[in-house]
């Protein structure tokens, strides 16, 4: 027990006082405020967008008195040429987007990028009406109260805080960034302490002192752990902060409320600690075999990538957490962040995926020990 | 006593088109170190000195044979030989972004050597290999010389009984290797057993009492250098050890 501690004495020391080891702690966490301030700010200059940058619409034939009215009610700058005349202004930036005809068929043409989308939900909203217009002046002609037919159905939007798009997105980017933050973090110090102290050759004075295999991996892993557990806390405590700034400043937020619940905090620093626990682990066990420092690193990659692929997966197809996929590691942690996001974590499966974490940190620790005692691991070369 | 009995160790040599070839770097390695006594282990690159003495430090283990100290063996008593045994070669680093003293005061913590006395033996041990003014510095900042000898002192921290010294003045100026050679002698001096590996044959015969020599993984003479000398009718051990071999080819 006196080695294990001054093992993670000697392991700390080093790791914080390598400033790569302290930059890899900290790069990612930093990146999550810049993450939920800049997402923020462009949705919501999404949303402000002035209606000025996008209305200018060119039509290739002549519009009514009634059309251009309605057109101007909406906003619309109508330019009126030629179609070949308006494919040149629409190339030079002179129109946002320019509309031609056959016979009934009006056409939108454009390109799809973010103001020709802007200004073709506006074009769309005055065919909308003006296809409204004639309805009404048809059914009116053939004595037929139009509102009877036209209004025969009315939609009133009634989304709960929940339903915030903007607040969704940002809040499962900011636990998807932290989870990359804490795999990060692992990553470099394993690296480090394992390939980086056999090339560095260092493991050769070690494995003269009188310490134990298991009390030099074991030590190791915890301080590679208590790495991924700090980058974990300070991402959280970065993301709460964040959160809480950005619900006051955007209006995108208005009515809804960022902030995780005190059981939502506590839930989250219990994935963030089964998440970093593991994810070391197999980080050491990974770069343990490898005789280099690059040779590591090029190892570490696929972890890398596996552990981002069930968290995009999980939040993009939008799969509910249940007794079995808690005990699946990875894609646990991610349902685990969507239900506290959801406010409505189960406790069987927070304890699935505790139980499992554990059962995988025991194993990959069995075979870390085993390696550290095998010659082909400590002398490949 | 140190006894080293019929010791091999195997390797496997990966060769081209992944074909594996078995090859003993050690076949039948026997031998016993006494206390007070400096026994060299000569031979050229690639003899097999090395893997010798990493058995020997317990880092490798023997496919064959056993190693014996003073009746103690790795598999029952390593933690036990371990805390008696100081290991340093021509290859072994230290960490570099620690100082000397945090060094030396960690090996304290890891022998077990209690806080006053762990404070007295490094200020005795810095002041004997003149360390006092780069004891606090960071390794990384020391000189190649300042980094073995603050190896040397790792080594002396907890006051072992055998020392085992493998090309441990390999690329040091003239300085800091008659620091090493000094302060092995001066161990001698105290009864330890001491190992020292190098393919200077010149060193050797200056330090060492008995001397064996190993060719390709055997043992090809036992012996002080006098003796050695005497057997093969030459002046110094480099000729002598050409005469075993059978010429700087047999090699």
């Amino acid at each position: 027990m006196n080695n294990l501690k001054n093992i993670l004495k000697k392991e700390l020391r080093e790791m914080f006082r390598d400033t790569k080891s302290l930059a890899m702690m900290l790069i990612i966490p930093i990146m999550i405020p810049l993450l939920i301030f800049g997402m923020s700010a462009l949705f919501e200059s999404q949303i402000n967008m002035p209606v000025t940058s996008y209305n200018k619409i060119g039509f290739s034939y002549e519009l009514s008195d009634e059309e251009k009215d309605l057109a101007s009610l909406m906003n619309i700058d109508v330019v009126e040429m030629s179609e070949d005349e308006l494919i040149n202004d629409y190339r030079d930036g002179l129109v946002d987007l320019y509309v031609t005809k056959e016979d009934n068929k009006y056409i939108l043409n454009g390109e799809a990028n973010e103001t020709s989308s802007y200004a073709s939900s506006l074009v769309e909203t005055y065919f909308t009406a003006y296809k409204e217009a004639l309805q009404a002046d048809y059914l009116e002609n053939n004595n037929v109260d139009s509102s009877e037919v036209l209004d025969i159905i009315t939609i009133e939007k009634n989304l709960t805080e929940k339903d915030n798009f903007y607040a969704s997105y940002i809040t499962t980017y900011a636990f998807l960034f932290i989870i990359m933050a804490i795999t990060i973090s692992a990553t470099y110090p394993s690296t480090d302490t394992t390939a980086g102290e056999k090339e560095r050759g260092t493991l050769e004075t070690l494995l003269t002192f009188p310490i134990k295999s298991q009390e030099i991996i074991i030590g190791k892993y915890l301080s590679v752990s208590l790495s991924s557990i700090i980058t974990g806390i300070i991402s959280l405590i970065l993301m709460i902060v964040s959160l809480a700034l950005v619900n006051d400043i955007f209006e995108i937020y208005k009515g809804v409320d960022l902030m995780l619940p005190t059981s939502g905090i506590i839930f989250s620093l219990v994935a963030i600690i089964s998440y970093s626990l593991l994810i070391s682990g197999l980080c050491i066990a990974i770069a343990s075999k490898c005789k280099t420092f690059k040779e590591a690193q090029s190892a570490l990659t696929p972890l890398t990538f596996i552990s981002f692929f069930p968290s995009m997966i999980a939040f993009m197809i939008d799969i509910e957490s249940s007794a079995l996929l808690s005990l699946i590691p990875f894609l646990n942690f991610t349902l685990l962040f969507e239900d506290i996001l959801a406010g409505s974590v189960n406790i069987l499966h927070l304890s699935l995926m505790v139980i499992s974490s554990i059962i995988v940190i025991v194993i990959v620790l069995t075979v870390i020990i085993k390696q550290y005692k095998s010659e082909k691991v400590l002398f490949a070369n | 006593m140190l006894k080293v009995y019929n010791v091999k160790k195997k390797f496997i040599k990966y060769q081209e088109k992944g074909q594996k070839k078995e090859f003993f770097a050690n076949d039948g390695i026997s031998f016993e170190a006494h206390e007070g006594e400096i026994l060299g282990i000569l031979g050229p690159n690639g003899a097999g000195k090395t893997t010798l003495l990493r058995m020997i430090a317990g880092i490798l283990e023997p496919t064959e044979g056993f190693i014996d100290f003073d009746g103690m063996n790795y598999k029952q008593n390593e933690l036990t030989i371990k805390s008696n045994l100081a290991y340093l070669s021509g290859n072994t680093k230290v960490y570099k972004t620690i100082s000397a003293y945090e060094l030396l005061k960690m090996c304290c913590d890891i022998y077990n050597v209690s806080k006053v006395e762990a404070e007295k033996r490094i200020k005795e041990i810095s002041n004997s290999l003149e360390m006092e003014s780069f004891l606090y510095n960071r390794i990384e900042n020391l000189s190649t010389g300042q980094t073995q000898r603050v190896n040397i002192a790792r080594c002396l921290i907890h006051d072992p009984k055998y020392y085992i010294f493998d090309e441990a003045t390999s690329g040091l100026d003239i300085i800091s290797s008659q620091i090493i050679l000094d302060f092995i002698k001066k161990e001698r001096n105290r009864g330890k057993i001491v190992l020292y590996s190098t393919h200077y044959m010149e060193e050797a015969e200056n330090i060492c009492d008995r001397v064996i020599m190993i060719n390709k993984g055997v043992i090809i003479k036992t012996g002080t250098p006098e003796e050695i000398r005497k057997y093969t009718k030459t002046t110094n051990l480099r000729d002598a050890f050409f005469a075993l071999i059978g010429g700087a080819k047999g090699e």
